[in-house]
């Protein structure tokens, strides 16, 4: 019997061992079904692919949180009374731990920084050249705004993933150099290589979205981002910013600097397709009228006629808002010119009008070469067609009309606060904050706008704001999405220092 | 050769008797002790050869073969069957029948087994308990009746259920639930949103989800012959991967094969009311700041005084009227009497080889929300056989579900649209929403509504909604085949597939120009349009599985026994979801993706998994005493990385009656039985993380997203998840010890289990800095970072389970009184999280989030805290409590332990049930508490009359000309016209998180039913062999901590795992049932 039972045993023993042996080779064939089918593999990147996912993660966030968070803090508009959404930007309460502070941040580095690299990386290792500067370009614009928010942030030791899970901040200073000569190496390359590949995706349109793979453009937009770093030295490093802008012009022709925004267009007034902030303040959110204008500006324009008001807020004199009052109860807050925005608009990087303001102010501060006037009323003339006033450019710059004069009597404090006025436009708000961080225009009231004595145009801070009295914001504290992962993250920096090149 | 010659026969003869008598069987039949046993039946296995014992315990039989099964049986003694020899003298001791001794229970791979034998926990409730209440779903009438197991129902008719077996062990995946297991083959239980849910998002989050169920709630109930739970590791071992968080093992109807046709009816009404609601504050009304605002969606106004005012918008050149004075049960008014029946009618029988079973269901309920915005109508049809051709057995079961559910948006609306549940919140006191049903009445239209910071809630009711179809078929067949004598084959293929059809749709609407709500108001605010949509998602899940068994059982030798399997399991599950949706619709009322200027946006996702896998377990008893179970398995998944996917695990348990071994029926203890075990399981990770990938350009926005191709241009971007090549699975190991004793024959049962889970691995995408390039999730995308084994999670727990029969009368119809208690304590700990990780965020609403954080539980509830100094809050200028830079711990949302305790009593022919669920400690956060705080309608913001006040114990920061920071008494008042300020987090960032966080405990009447089955003389007459009617309640009664006056803290649309334990956002509120059900059988 037990002989019997132990043969039965072996019997089915090798039976079983043999559908184990079966089923052990099917396994492999079987079970090797882990690839994902709903997205392309890493080997299907390309330089082609990625270089437009860069540049619509540097743009949606420029265009968008940026934009809203600099248009309130460079005091273009302001939060509504009868709202609710921006309360928190007007009273200068931005935390580590809030939505515009990281998701920022997290974006521009993960979907902007990082595929950048990738294109860098990979079009350097196929010398690809014209791609070479175009990621390098946009890098270095993209990094330039995280150290004016941040001043430090992640840089040498960044975008490497698990290689590097912590690491380490570097001096804003130091970055900025170092952007300098990535632009300066990439500007070096042969961009009539054989192996410049074309800016197209076989049978799609350019894979470049600012300016469809001109080259001849995104040179100039190279060197009208060093001028603006350079420029931003003039409090920090004033003799490195003035041997920096010299050599930049010593070279320089009218081909030099960009005459033409640089920006993204194309948008169209279909959801998710359309202008970020458009999409984020207005077609996705339930209240699109929470950005209503502000005194700050509005009394500017109405000081001076300046027509720009018509596109900034439809309307010819605008019914404004005193600055971050969004408890105020005066009656006519309620029906407050809400800001202007189109779908359709673009989002500018560096504007045509920013570029002669930058040029102006180089010739102003350094060159002397007494082009600074003449560049000055090119960039009011370039913001007032941008804003759709090309008829009133002469009735403000000609001899003794106001934006004439103003510059007469201070050509420093004229060309900044021309250059904010410009900002609206295009969604480049948050360049308005850094400008009047950098060089203190327009400058601070001592009073509040509500006050018979306020002058037009000057910042003022709004009742609810949070900070000590007579304190802006300077900069975003650290994100805590950063701060919470990375140990090498140092302590929090309040929001009223000034970053490295700041005042 | 004379070995193979008897092998040859074996095989021949396998299926027929020999025709030829083969001799005499003769033996005795004694007691453990020797004592000889009379009257004891002796029959041929199989036949109905057989005779009894005589008053000496002996007995003779004639038989066929050489070698034949005896079954011996006995009233009062546990049946046994014994292989026999002619010419041997057989000896066959029975053991005294004890209840505990009989229980058969189905275990892992739908294999029954004596209970006695087990070395593990179980429960079973057969179908009565299920159905005593008419569920809708099959786990309903179980909550608080199982200890260790957490079983909620979360919504509307149809919603999902939660069942959590022993706490949460898995942090990633949102993968806690048990694995449900229907007559040996697993069932998909995955959440039926269907992949619309929300535009792009595939998890439930705040943005207006829907909640369509859970796989199992498609179940049937009334087909359902018995549940039984295995919580623990150890039991469920063999079930390999998908059974790391225990076993929902479901038994089904079967026919008997007996040559009668039985013919059975269930039936029942059901009606529905609101449960728990907020509770409003009765005192102060329409406005904000404190004045009277005609167009304002709160009760910040001034105090009602019952003057008759004009209200609302002014149409026509007239205003309504109505008194200044608070509505009562104004939120309650709004909701109906829901109503639903269920229909089940079974025929069953068969003749002596084969069984049938036929069933037809019907479930049609229409809950408590108006309208049919919350409805259910099911029908389920079963056709199961059971055939038995001599050692060949055929088993199949069919069953096709269909489904038409309609469930409304809940949580927060968005620019398609309003939700009913967050423009109910946001009524003013004094404004009586019952007269909004009129939504086009001139005065509550799109255009007059009295608010355009809300919306009519009359008009999502009526005019958005979702609906989802569905036709799932599961089944399986099942052949077993006894080729030898100790030997048994099974093979069984089963299969789930289920195809849905959701579909979307809000209404477009936008206020007139000029009109009220156009900007044409007190406020000069107009309405944002609601641009509408429509949302189309067709999903389909499948899932295969097929078992090859073969199984050995056989007496070793006088002693022990041998009961031991090997086999072999195929798993494929597959997964594919196609979605679209429009908004800005063109045409009102016209539902169809064509419907709108822009192209519509779309999605497609696939998902495939397989698993291959080989087991094996033997169980040695001793003396039918003593059992051994040892078990392995070894898996080999196709998520796992390719070159190393194989898991191997093993268990062991161990039985010991110990009241067998020795004699104690000097004792009151009538039974006594210990029990050990220890188990691993291997859980494989989600589909598609070990390989690098691409992901589309699109690009996250504040709101809304950048989506590509942009302008012509395709986009992609490298990935935000870094996948892990080296993925290992997440081991869960086990082990559990307890004592099962009977007291006073057995009128008192009392089961203790202790137990330790230890769930190891947790496989994670881990949120990993931004610098590092890889911090932002992709739009409709949950999670970005590195994917990653990250740590251990540890449940320790104890489970009492006590049932009592308190009074038991001798006479059959007498009165009998019993309760049945469970008690449950689980401690839950993140142990560790690897690489340093400070916590991982499993959810998020506004500021409060949950985290696993290590040293705390899985499910820690941080959200923004005041900051302190010296024990003092800090404020700022305006008098407000400024946040701490960190996060504050509100503590675990874990209940601290519950208890269960069930009353039945029964005299005569009535029965009286009555089950009592307390779950204590916890907390939760609410965003219907965060709404009705906001709009001033919370009881809370009447605080201090809401004149001026300053907060308490607060110090405010002084800064002198140097810069030093120094801290003053606060002074500094928040004002009458101030007050809202204090009760909202962008203003009071620093305590408002502690309005909306509360204590989660509740002690609730689960149900009460009372059952009068009909006299049998009676139904002899109709030929009704049995028939009962029942009246029950379920959720009659609900008791909470008096901080909660928002939520039935079941209630949640965050979805029914461990993200859910966040709390709720703006959730549909939990109903009261109460009903009539019928039985009759003929």
């Amino acid at each position: 019997m037990k002989s019997k039972i132990f043969f039965l045993r072996s019997v089915s023993s090798l039976f079983l061992l043999t559908a184990l042996v079966a089923i052990a080779t099917s396994c492999k064939k079987d079970l090797d079904i882990n690839t994902d089918p709903n997205v392309p593999g890493y080997n299907d990147a390309s330089v082609a692919l990625v270089l437009p996912a860069g540049e619509l993660a540097t743009t949606a966030k420029l265009g968008g949180d940026l934009a809203i968070l600099g248009g309130i803090w460079s005091q273009y508009y302001t939060q509504s009374a009868v709202a609710n959404q921006y309360k928190s930007y007007d009273a200068f309460d931005v935390k580590t731990t809030d939505v515009v502070d990281n998701s920022s941040y997290d974006i521009l580095f993960s979907d902007g920084l990082k595929n950048y690299q990738y294109v860098i990386d990979s079009s350097k290792s196929q010398q690809n050249w014209s791609y070479y500067l175009m990621a390098t370009v946009m890098k270095a614009y993209t990094t330039g705004i995280l150290v004016d928010l941040y001043d430090k942030i992640p840089y040498s030791q960044a975008l490497q993933g698990t290689a590097n899970l912590n690491p380490a901040f570097d001096d804003g200073y130091t970055i900025y150099q170092s952007l300098i000569s990535s632009i300066d190496t990439a500007l070096g390359k042969d961009f009539t290589a054989p192996t410049n590949t074309p800016i197209t995706t076989p049978g799609y349109v350019a894979s470049d979205l600012v300016f469809g793979g001109d080259i001849s453009k995104w040179k100039q937009f190279a060197n009208t981002l060093k001028l603006k770093f350079y420029l931003r030295m003039v409090n920090a490093h004033p003799s490195v910013a003035s041997a920096g802008i010299i050599s930049l012009f010593a070279a320089a022709d009218s081909a030099t600097f960009l005459s033409v925004d640089a920006s993204v267009t194309n948008f169209t007034d279909v959801p998710n397709k359309d202008n970020p902030m458009y999409e984020q303040n207005i077609r996705s959110l339930n209240t699109p009228d929470n950005l209503r204008a502000s005194v700050t500006l509005a009394s500017w324009l109405a000081q001076y006629g300046d027509t720009r008001c018509l596109k900034y807020f439809g309307d010819s004199t605008a019914n404004a808002i005193n600055q971050g009052d969004f408890n105020g109860t005066t009656p006519s807050y309620a029906t407050a010119d809400v800001f202007v925005e189109k779908p359709t608009d673009p989002v500018i990087f560096i504007s045509a009008a920013e570029s002669a303001f930058l040029q102006s102010e180089a010739d102003l501060r350094y060159l002397g070469a007494g082009h600074a006037k003449e560049l000055y009323d090119t960039g009011v003339a370039r913001a007032f067609e941008a804003a759709g006033q090309a008829n009133e450019i002469d009735s403000f710059i000609l001899p003794g009309k106001p934006y004439d004069s103003l510059y007469t009597a201070a050509p420093l404090e004229a060309i900044i606060t021309q250059k904010w006025l410009s900002f609206p436009i295009g969604c480049h708000e948050i360049e308005g904050f850094f400008e009047r961080n950098r060089t203190g225009f327009p400058v601070s009231s001592p009073v509040y706008s509500t006050d018979p004595s306020y002058i037009p145009g000057e910042f003022v801070i709004g009742p609810n704001s949070v900070l000590s009295s007579g304190l802006y914001p300077k900069r975003l504290v650290y994100p805590y999405d950063e701060t919470s992962r990375n140990t090498s993250a140092p302590a929090l920096v309040p929001i009223t220092t000034a970053v490295w090149w700041g005042l | 050769m004379n070995k193979l010659l008897t092998l040859l026969g074996a095989f021949l003869l396998l299926s027929s008797h020999s025709l030829f008598a083969q001799g005499t069987i003769s033996g005795k039949v004694t007691d453990p002790k020797g004592a000889p046993l009379a009257g004891i039946s002796v029959y041929v296995h199989g036949t109905t050869i057989g005779t009894s014992t005589g008053s000496d315990g002996s007995f003779s039989l004639d038989v066929l073969q050489n070698e034949v099964v005896l079954d011996f049986s006995g009233v009062g003694f546990i049946p046994k069957s014994e292989t026999v020899t002619v010419g041997t003298p057989v000896a066959v001791q029975l053991v005294i029948q004890n209840k505990a001794l009989t229980e058969v229970v189905v275990t892992a791979l739908g294999i029954s087994k004596a209970k006695y034998k087990l070395g593990y926990s179980t429960a079973t409730f057969n179908s009565a308990a299920i159905n005593r209440d008419a569920p809708v779903s099959m786990m309903d009438g179980l909550a608080g009746k199982i200890a260790g197991a957490t079983i909620s129902q979360t919504g509307g008719p149809g919603s999902s259920t939660k069942v959590i077996l022993r706490g949460y062990g898995v942090i990633g995946g949102g993968n806690n639930q048990p694995l449900y297991v229907i007559d040996g083959v697993p069932l998909s239980d995955a959440l039926l949103n269907g992949s619309g849910n929300t535009a792009g998002s595939f998890t439930p989050d705040v943005s207006g989800n829907l909640d369509f169920g859970n796989g199992s709630t498609s179940v049937n109930p009334s087909d359902i012959e018995s549940i039984t739970v295995l919580k623990g590791t150890a039991a469920t071992a063999k079930y390999g991967s998908t059974a790391k968080n225990g076993a929902i093992i479901i038994t089904t109807k079967k026919g008997r094969p007996n040559g009668k046709l039985k013919i059975a009816y269930t039936g029942s009404l059901d009606y529905a009311s609101v449960g728990k609601l907020p509770e409003m504050q009765s005192e102060f009304g329409q406005g904000w700041n404190g004045q009277f605002i005609l167009s304002e969606n709160g009760s910040w106004g001034p105090k009602l005084d019952g003057v008759e005012r004009p209200w609302g918008a002014t149409v026509d050149n007239s205003q309504l009227i109505k008194p200044f004075s608070a509505v009562k049960n104004n939120i309650r008014n709004f909701y109906t009497l829901g109503t639903g029946s269920t229909n089940n009618i079974s025929l069953s029988g068969g003749d002596k080889t084969t069984g049938f079973y036929f069933s037809y269901g019907n479930v049609s309920n229409n809950g408590i929300i108006p309208t049919k915005a919350d409805y259910l109508e099911r029908n389920t049809f079963t056709l199961r056989t059971n055939s038995v051709f001599n050692n060949f057995s055929f088993n199949s079961s069919f069953n096709y579900i269909n489904r038409n559910q309609n469930a409304p948006f809940t949580g927060q609306g968005s620019t398609d649209g309003a939700s009913i549940f967050e423009s109910l919140l946001q009524i003013p006191v004094d404004i009586p929403i019952h007269d909004f049903s009129a939504y086009k009445n001139k005065f509550f239209n799109v255009d007059n509504y009295f608010s355009p910071y809300g919306e009519n809630p009359y008009y999502p009711l009526n005019e958005n909604g979702a609906n989802q179809k569905s036709d799932r078929f599961f089944g399986n067949i099942d052949m077993q085949y006894k080729f030898l004598k100790h030997f048994t084959a099974e093979y069984r293929l089963g299969g789930d597939f289920t195809n849905m059809r959701t579909h979307g749709w809000k209404q477009p609407n936008a206020p007139s120009p000029g009109s009220w709500d156009a900007g044409n108001n007190v406020e000069g605010a107009p309405r944002a349009v609601d641009v509408g949509t429509v949302i189309q998602s067709s999903d389909y899940y499948g899932t295969l599985n097929s078992d090859l068994i073969v199984s050995y059982n056989k007496d070793l030798s006088k002693d022990f026994t041998l009961d031991a399997l090997v086999g072999g399991n195929f798993y494929q599950s597959a997964q594919r979801n196609q979605f679209a949706y429009i908004t800005n619709l063109v045409i009102p009322g016209f539902f169809n993706l064509s419907n709108s200027s822009n192209p519509p946006i779309t999605s497609d996702f696939i998902s495939l998994r397989r698993r291959l896998g080989v087991y094996a377990e033997a169980t040695v008893g001793f003396k039918d005493q003593l059992f051994v179970t040892g078990n392995i398995r070894n898996d080999w998944s196709s998520t796992l990385p390719i070159n190393n996917n194989a898991i191997f695990y093993p268990g062991v348990n161990g039985a010991w009656i110990a009241s067998t071994t020795f004699d104690l029926s000097k004792t009151p203890i009538s039974y006594l039985k210990f029990r050990a075990g220890y188990g691993q399981t291997g859980s494989d990770p989600d589909p598609y993380q070990t390989n690098t990938k691409l992901r589309s350009g699109d690009v996250t926005l504040g709101f809304g997203s950048l989506n590509t191709p942009f302008n012509g241009t395709p986009a992609f971007g490298l990935s935000n998840i870094i996948p892990n090549p080296d993925l290992k699975p997440i081991i869960t190991s086990e082990v559990e010890g307890g004592t099962e004793i009977g007291l006073f024959k057995d009128r008192i049962s009392l089961e203790v289990t202790g137990y330790q889970r230890k769930t190891n691995g947790q496989i994670f995408t881990v949120p990993i800095a931004p610098s590092t390039g890889y911090a932002q999730p992709s739009p409709g995308q949950t999670n970005a970072g590195a994917v990653e084994n990250i740590g251990l999670v540890t449940n320790t727990g104890i489970e009492i389970t006590l049932g009592a029969k308190i009074i038991q009368s001798k006479a059959p119809s007498g009165f009998n009184w019993r309760i049945d208690y469970t008690y449950a304590k689980n401690n839950n700990e993140v142990n560790y999280l690897t690489n340093g990780l400070q916590n991982v965020v499993i959810n998020t609403d506004y500021d409060a989030e949950l985290r696993a954080t290590p040293g705390q539980s899985v499910s820690e509830l941080y959200a923004l805290g005041p900051e302190m100094v010296n024990g003092k809050i800090v404020v700022n200028a305006a008098g407000l409590p400024q946040a701490a830079s960190n996060k504050v711990d509100y503590g675990s949302t874990l209940n601290k332990y519950a208890m269960g305790l069930t009353n039945t009593f029964t005299y005569k022919s009535f029965s009286l049930d009555c089950s009592l669920d307390f779950r204590y400690g916890g907390v939760m956060y609410s965003g219907t508490a965060d709404l009705v705080l906001f709009t001033g309608n919370g009881v809370a913001t009447t605080y201090n009359d809401r004149k001026p006040f300053v907060v308490p114990n607060s110090v405010m920061a002084v800064t002198d000309g140097s810069g030093n920071v120094t801290y003053a008494t606060n002074t500094q008042q928040i004002g009458s016209t101030q007050n809202n300020t204090y009760w909202y987090p962008t203003s009071n960032p620093g305590t408002s998180y502690q309005q909306r966080i509360f204590d989660r405990s509740f002690l609730k009447m689960r149900d009460i039913t009372l059952v009068y089955s009909l006299p049998v003389g009676i139904m002899s007459k109709a030929k009704i062999s049995a028939a009962s009617i029942g009246v029950y309640a379920r959720n009659l009664l609900l008791w909470v901590p008096k901080a909660n006056v928002y939520v039935d803290p079941e209630s949640t649309n965050l979805g029914n795992d461990l993200a859910g334990e966040l709390g709720e956002f703006r959730s549909a509120p939990v109903s009261k049932n109460f009903g009539v059900v019928l039985n009759v059988t003929f």
